[in-house]
């Protein structure tokens, strides 16, 4: 045990995973591709997940399920345990999928996650220093004499000119007003905040004294679903507070189109943009609260949201982004002041969005390039953001090609009959076993299961492929010994959760509607991939690295995606997560300006190719329309997979069944 | 300087599918070039020609009331003629009898059928049902359990008809003809689903599904081409299956081949007007890349037997 981590051996599977010290048990069974049964998401109610601890030291959350004397022998549920040394656990029998003899050959072989670590952040980016857009200069100055009788404003000007070299500034009409009584009951001695960037030097605050040791500014993510903040002291670099909260705007539509509509008819722009403002806002005093610091230390904002939401923040009139030939307003933001939008968080606070590149295409994607750090590598990248609409950027520090594709909301839970955000008690972990057709899954919060998220679902997805109880075109096999497969009159349904062990009381299923509509989805999103390819000559197998953003890009799993077809089988260690790289963007800009201009860079490199005009998307959409993928070629893992269990399966009926 | 024809040689071949058993059997595909570019590779089998023999044909325009007389009433002795008379390479019965909007005939009465025509001609059979998903499974089981052993090809296998289908062929050895909406991801799809399920890839046939001319023609002609270069050029597997065009049933139901001379004099003979639509369809589609054709008048046959012969 070193660091904290500590090894778990599986048995008889006889395979390890590090984990942390502390770590759910059962989640560690997950991560090293164990199965344990396990019906309730974690929940400990069902009862089903038990497992042996043969060697090392557990700690067992009591339940009804496992007695004194059960615990006493070893035995653990594993969604109730945690791991506080090195293990060796065996899955008991009826714990177990059908068949042993497959993993009793098995090698120990360590289970290997893909999250970016914080080091390879370092190396993607280049050197640069915290050097703020907007920056506070300390400054005391000489008072005016009837030799020296240059006025308040220019001997402000004069003192930055002087100090700092910095010139051409104009001074804000509200801090001018200030100026004269507030420079002489100083004492001639102030801290002055400017906007300092390449196009514009303005003076936006005036304080008295020196304040230079007091600066943070706010970095936002307004995506169509969740919006994200975090507050960042100017000094250190270092976040002093994070919050998150949903876009308030989802009550007049999930996605942008609707919000669009809403927007155009009567006042519905203006409502749209009070309504994000009082999302942002509350998300503003959770962050201040928090972290403790004072509003007037803020000063700045940076924003990084797709096009229409950063129409809809700065109440820009979004209309023609949804008719053709798709035109936005505007791609590049001036610096606007918070208090026009509604957000007064101290006098002369100013907001930044990061620019767009076109209507489907926005300051997300551009933020998103600049955290990768996609435009500072030599390496052929494919940078992919999936919510409800996919966003695809192909290529280096040379050149960027940007497309987009309407995956709809089936990876957010939309149109999907027990989909849902990946909040409490979503089923975000599928693993379904290759016999016996059991589930095993895992719930948000270990909560009991409500409904699945996306990553639940590409899970679902791959393992009821996996498992054959659904084929290539996501159609179940009715006659499968199992009846957890139902045939009911709308088609047929996998149950994932049974009523009983669900929170809602009612079964958890997964519909052939369902499979349908993720299929549409996935085929969106790799049918505009080769696409963004084809357009350049090349091929997936050219793509040196796959960076992944979006909101499930924590709890996907790479494989489980690329067994689906919705990302290309280009080696898992080739692919990457990303977490929030809007997010990261808008944090990085308001570190740096140095980093934001980088953004208007990126946004002007990006070249934007517009799918619904191209006569190839459709063939390569149907061609996707199939798990994997029509060309099992470009899959060249899966079918090693595929080939795999299927010789498995081959094997146990002939052996046992 | 004497010309060279330019030669592009294809890394791809189609299967040679066996169509029938014994002596009674021939083969189909198994080229390594487009339709006639016979400088650039093999064409070891010429493109077959069937005949299309229904068990209960209904009533028909007057050229093929004609063309048929005494045998239409008979499916036995339509298919003889059709071997001895018009030459054919494969008789295409459709058992039309078994349509659940119509006569709805029992599975098995079909499969009997189908076993009387098997024996008594000496070229392979091919059975079509209706298209009814639920009924052409029930048929197609009962048809490859009564001719076991004789290879013949089963169809049209859709995708939500494909396990029953092939499971049946793949039981007692039959071939199937895959049957999908004029698309060529669609058609490699599933051919995928039934090699999956245990189907030889050299027992499928493709049915892209045929357009006559004037209805939907160029859809079919430009799906068959793609799927010949997928397979030929791309050495795509799953598109090497030999192409079959069911012309006989469309050609025959457009307005242009069954409107009488009353109601359209202008357009002539309405006998030669018949023969030419579905003559014109079968041209079209062999330069498409059909290795199979499925045709009705026996003067088509005629026509596309010596245009094939010419080409050769």
């Amino acid at each position: 045990m070193e660091d904290g981590r500590v090894r778990i051996l599986f048995l008889p599977e006889n395979r390890y995973i590090t984990v942390d010290r502390g770590e759910n048990l059962l989640k560690a069974a997950m991560l090293a591709d164990v199965h344990v049964n396990a019906s309730c998401g974690g929940a400990g109610s069902c009862g089903k997940c038990r497992v042996v601890v043969e060697k090392g030291e557990v700690e067992r959350e009591p339940n009804p399920k496992l007695s004194e004397a059960e615990a006493a022998q070893g035995f653990a549920l594993a969604c109730r345990t945690r791991v506080l040394s090195d293990l060796e656990v065996r899955i008991p029998l009826e714990s177990r999928i059908g068949d042993k003899r497959f993993f009793e050959r098995a090698e120990p072989q360590p289970a290997v996650g893909h999250l970016l670590s914080a080091d390879e952040w370092e190396k993607r980016l280049p050197a640069w220093e915290p050097d703020p857009p907007v920056r506070k200069v300390h400054l005391k100055l000489n008072p005016p004499t009837l030799d020296d009788n240059t006025a308040d404003a220019e001997r402000v000007k004069r003192g930055l000119a002087v100090q700092e070299g910095i010139r051409d500034v104009v001074i804000d009409y509200r801090a001018l007003q200030r100026l004269p009584n507030l420079l002489r009951q100083s004492g001639w001695d102030i801290t002055v905040t400017l906007i300092n960037t390449e196009e514009e030097r303005r003076v936006v605050r005036v304080e008295q004294g020196d304040t230079t040791g007091r600066q943070s500014a706010i970095a936002i993510d307004v995506g169509t679903t969740t919006i994200s903040a975090e507050l960042l002291d100017l000094k250190s670099g270092e976040v002093l507070a994070r919050a998150s909260d949903y876009n308030a705007q989802v009550a007049f539509g999930e996605d942008v189109i609707t919000r669009i509509i809403y927007a155009t008819k009567g006042t519905g722009l203006a409502k749209l943009q009070s309504v994000v403002t009082g999302t942002i806002w509350n998300l503003i005093v959770s962050l201040v609260e928090k972290s403790g610091v004072e509003y007037g230390d803020i000063t700045h904002l940076v924003v990084a949201g797709n096009t229409t939401m950063t129409h809809l923040l700065l109440e820009l009139n979004p209309r023609y982004i949804r008719e053709e030939p798709y035109i936005p307003s505007a791609t590049f933001f001036p610096w606007t002041k918070a208090s026009e939008l509604g957000l007064r968080i101290a006098p002369g606070v100013y907001l930044y969005p990061i620019p767009c590149v076109a209507s489907y295409v926005g300051g997300d994607i551009t933020a998103g390039i600049l955290a990768s750090g996609v435009f500072n590598t030599d390496k052929l990248t494919l940078y992919i953001d999936i919510g409800t609409n996919g966003e695809m950027v192909l290529g280096n520090r040379e050149w960027l090609l940007a497309c987009s594709c309407s995956a709809g909301p089936a990876f957010e839970g939309g149109g999907v009959k027990h989909g849902m955000r990946a909040t409490r008690g979503a089923i975000e972990q599928v693993r379904i076993d290759k016999f016996n057709y059991e589930p095993m899954i895992i719930t948000v919060e270990n909560h009991k299961p409500v409904g699945i998220c996306g990553s639940g679902l590409i899970d679902a997805l791959a393992e009821l492929f996996l498992a054959g109880v659904i084929n290539e075109k996501g159609k179940f096999e009715r006659d499968l010994p199992t009846d957890r497969v139902r045939v009911t009159e709308n088609g047929a349904e996998y149950v994932l959760v049974r009523a009983e062990d669900s929170a809602t009381r009612r079964d958890i299923v997964i519909t052939e509607v369902d499979i349908d509509n993720l299929m549409r989805a996935k085929a969106a999103v790799y049918a505009g991939i080769e696409i963004l390819l084809s357009s350049m000559d090349m091929e997936v197998g050219m793509v040196e690295e796959l960076l992944m953003a979006g909101a499930f890009g924590r709890y996907l799993e790479i494989d489980k995606a690329v067994t689906i077809g919705l990302l290309p089988d280009i080696g898992y260690d080739r692919i990457k997560f990303v977490g929030n790289g809007s997010l990261l963007g808008a944090h990085l800009a308001a570190l740096s300006r140095g980093m934001l201009s980088r953004t208007q860079d990126i946004a002007r490199q990006m070249t934007y190719l517009e799918l619904s005009k191209n006569p190839d998307f459709m063939e390569k959409y149907v061609s996707a329309l199939f798990f994997p993928h029509t060309d099992l070629d470009a899959f060249p893992r899966v079918r090693e997979e595929l080939e795999r269990i299927r010789s498995e399966r081959k094997l146990y009926s002939e052996g046992g069944g | 300087m004497a010309f060279n024809l330019p030669v592009d040689t294809a890394k791809g071949k189609i299967r040679e599918v066996v169509l029938g058993s014994g002596d009674k059997s021939r083969k189909v595909g198994g080229e390594n070039i487009l339709p006639f570019h016979t400088w650039e590779g093999e064409m070891p089998n010429r493109p077959l020609l069937a005949a299309e023999v229904l068990d209960e044909p209904g009533e028909l325009v007057p050229a093929l009331e004609k063309a048929l007389g005494e045998v239409k009433g008979d499916p036995v002795t339509w298919a003889k003629k059709a071997q001895d008379e018009w030459g054919v390479d494969a008789i295409a019965l459709f058992l039309t009898s078994t349509d659940p909007k119509g006569t709805d005939a029992p599975a098995d009465a079909a499969a009997e059928t189908v076993a009387k025509v098997a024996e008594a001609v000496n070229i392979p059979v091919i059975v079509y049902g209706t298209e009814d998903l639920e009924k052409d499974a029930e048929v197609m089981k009962a048809v490859a359990t009564r001719v076991e052993g004789m290879n013949v090809v089963l169809g049209p296998a859709k995708e939500e008809n494909h396990k029953t289908i092939g499971a049946a062929a793949i039981g007692y050895k039959q071939d199937v003809a895959a049957m999908t909406p004029i698309d060529v991801n669609l058609a490699k799809q599933l051919n995928i689903l039934l090699t999956n399920l245990g189907m030889e890839a050299d027992r499928l046939i493709i049915d892209p599904t045929t357009g006559a001319l004037g209805y939907g023609l160029e859809y079919t002609y430009s799906v068959m081409e793609r799927l010949k270069i997928a397979a030929l050029y791309q050495d795509d597997s799953m598109t090497q299956m030999p192409l079959l065009a069911n012309i006989g049933q469309q050609a025959w139901k457009t307005k242009e081949a069954k409107s009488s001379e009353d109601e359209y004099p202008e357009w002539g003979d309405p006998e030669k007007r018949g023969i030419m639509w579905e003559a014109l369809t079968a041209t079209s589609l062999l330069m498409a890349g059909a290795d199979l054709l499925i045709l009705r008048h026996p003067e088509s046959i005629r026509l596309m037997k010596k245009l094939i012969a010419d080409l050769s």
